[in-house]
């Protein structure tokens, strides 16, 4: 049943993308920050779990912890030094100040690794079980659990942990949070650092489900802005719904008469205008940091 | 032109008032001074250098168009190669239908205003990221496009032009120049008209703007079709140059954030900031690939990386604070120690 397939091949890819974004959402609620360089903290993640399945053997989702360790120490280190130093610049020069790191890190990755596309080949890459006859592939179903794992273990850490709550207090006012003696500069590292550790667990899941290569980066920062757009920012589910709402786009668009494949970063764009020309803030519209 | 600018400085009496003004009668100066001294390149000779400079005095083109909308009207596009890779696919497209050269640079620059007309009218409604972001994509979509659509027939949208390789004739290099020259006169008009006072005004507070009865909206997208143009037609003279290019050369996304380095480098929303930062960087970025290094894009991260931290308010505005006239009466080396402090602070206020 086509139908059937299509709807599962909707929610596995959907989770992939809330992975994606939740990190991208994390960072741009608490601190107003657009991180462009969420997509090379993507493809960092993916050429370290690349690195650990080639030297050491270790199985990309096994290494998840590894990677999203090393991730969180690149992004701790980033926002520490520099972005705490320009976060009452205007907007646009923290906007310039993520660009400029994404091509760094990009043409880094690629001084290091070439500019080769690359795959990790599990035993179990392209094994799965059917139901009926609709397909289920293993490293798809893992990555789908691995991604609801991790937003609801977000979810849990910022309502329920004492530091969870101070994110949120300096996202809601950071002059208030201050004088309740919040450090904002080591929360503002610690909320970066976690985004970045989403990100390379997302990475780490792409480079077991897809062939990657350094430049995927940006289409990875453009889609993980829409999904955000789509979802509103505000909590860690809203990403998981912009996620499903963007895979539903990405899986049907193409099927539709007269469209075919190849358009990915067009479907991206015009889901994205489509929605920000009739609601500014978003689908679940309303901005939580403002 | 440069009549009806004099007479209004000397009709104007109050003493500050004529202070004030000089400042762009300097920068213009000193704008058509460094034109006038790239323009005698060709004069060595040396087929090399001036390639290097035709490809420089273009980023200027690049980096003085985006000013207009990105220092000026202080909205963050970051998509401006749209128009670049419209100029370039305009004038391939026509000459390969057996048209002029000329035909296509002008139909180039008139399908992007148009295009930045119909584009802006509904993503200057958006403010902040979601500009950005918006143009960033509007970009990256028409890239794909062209490439999947083949615009070019020559496959992935690859376009071959059947011209000679124009390259090492300075017929194309002066082109530039005088592009850049009409950038720097409409940016000179601009800041002494009712038009750059507006977008000065969006630029620093749009709600305010507005409330004073500034139509903003209009401004903002006749800032928009302003960047377009010239980008537009540096595109035509850059696919004329180039005789071949496909959308990952004329659609990258490195050429629009590089308009936005080079404003910042130079000074965002003054008039010699474009020209100062994209000869600096673009000198630099040169010498380093002459050199044999592949570090383009290292360059051009870390420099971002570097001056969004240590100098956002440019180098124009860095050497403007330095030689700021200092309380009178002091020794020559008071004043510099004077100078010196103002330079210390005004890093302290700006970045580190």
């Amino acid at each position: 049943m086509i139908f059937g397939q299509i709807l599962v091949n909707w929610l596995l890819l959907s989770s992939l993308y809330a992975a994606v974004a939740v990190g991208f959402s994390l960072v741009w609620g608490i601190m107003n920050i657009v991180n462009l360089a969420h997509g090379a903290f993507i493809i960092v993640g993916a050429y370290i779990a690349f690195w650990m399945y080639t030297q050491l053997h270790i199985d990309p989702y096994v290494g998840i912890p590894l990677t999203m360790a090393a991730l969180f120490t690149i992004g701790w280190l980033v926002q520490y030094v520099a972005i705490n130093r320009v976060i009452r610049a205007p907007l646009l020069v923290t906007f310039l100040f993520t660009f400029g790191l994404n091509l760094l890190i990009t043409d880094l990755v690629q001084q290091i690794f070439s500019s080769d596309l690359r795959s990790i080949n599990t035993t179990y890459t392209g094994n799965g079980f059917d139901i009926g006859s609709i397909h289920i592939a293993f490293d798809s179903l893992i990555t789908a659990t691995i991604a609801i794992s991790l937003t609801v273990a977000l979810s849990y850490f910022l309502s329920r942990t004492r530091t969870g709550n101070a994110i949120l207090a300096t996202g809601m006012d950071r002059d208030a949070a201050r004088l309740m003696g919040i450090n904002i500069g080591r929360i503002y590292a610690l909320t970066f650092g976690i985004g970045a550790a989403l990100a390379g667990a997302a990475g780490a899941m792409f480079a077991e489900l897809y062939p990657f290569n350094p430049s995927e980066g940006g289409a990875f920062t453009l889609r993980a802005f829409v999904i955000v757009v789509l979802g509103g920012l505000g909590t860690p589910w809203s990403a998981i719904a912009g996620g499903l709402a963007f895979g539903f786009a990405e899986t049907v668009i193409p099927l539709l008469p007269g469209v075919g494949s190849g358009y990915d970063d067009a479907i991206a764009f015009a889901v994205l205008v489509a929605v920000l020309v009739f609601k500014p803030n978003g689908l679940l519209g309303k901005a939580f940091y403002s | 032109m440069a009549t009806d600018l004099h007479q209004s400085v000397v009709a104007s009496p109050p003493p500050e008032k004529i202070k004030e003004r000089r400042e762009w009668l300097w920068s213009l100066l000193i704008g058509l001074a460094i034109l006038v001294a790239i323009a005698t390149i060709p004069a060595y000779g040396d087929a090399s250098l001036l390639h290097t400079w035709t490809l420089i005095v273009m980023y200027v083109v690049l980096a003085q168009s985006w000013n207009f909308i990105g220092g000026y009207a202080g909205y963050a596009a970051f998509g401006n190669v749209t128009f670049f890779g419209i100029g370039a696919y305009t004038v391939g497209l026509l000459v390969l239908a057996g048209l002029p050269f000329w035909v296509g640079l002008i139909a180039g620059g008139v399908i992007a205003g148009m295009f930045a007309l119909l584009l802006g009218l509904p993503v200057l409604r958006l403010r902040g990221q979601y500009f950005a972001v918006a143009t960033l994509g509007t970009a990256e979509a028409l890239r794909e496009f062209v490439e999947v659509k083949d615009i070019g027939g020559r496959g992935g949208g690859l376009m071959s032009l059947p011209l000679p390789s124009l390259d090492a004739y300075p017929f194309l290099f002066y082109a530039f120049i005088m592009l850049s020259l009409l950038c720097l006169l409409i940016t000179v008009v601009l800041t002494q008209s009712k038009f750059g006072y507006a977008l000065i005004a969006i630029r620093e507070n749009e709600q305010v703007a507005q409330a004073l009865g500034i139509h903003t909206y209009w401004y903002k997208v006749g800032a928009f079709v302003l960047s377009a143009v010239p980008t537009a037609l540096a595109g035509g003279l850059y696919a004329y140059w180039a005789t071949g290019f496909d959308p990952g050369t004329v659609f990258d996304r490195g050429i629009s954030i590089e308009m936005v380095l080079l404003t910042f480098l130079g000074g965002s929303g003054t008039i010699l900031g474009p020209i100062i930062g994209g000869i600096l960087f673009e000198t630099a970025s040169f010498q380093f690939q002459t050199s044999g290094l592949n570090l383009h894009n290292t360059l051009l991260g870390l420099s971002i990386v570097l001056v969004t931290i240590i100098l956002p308010q440019g180098l124009i505005r860095f050497i403007q604070e330095f030689t700021r006239r200092s309380t009178p009466g002091l020794t020559p080396a008071n004043r510099f120690m004077e100078g010196l402090r103002r330079v210390r602070r005004f890093i302290a206020a700006n970045g580190i």
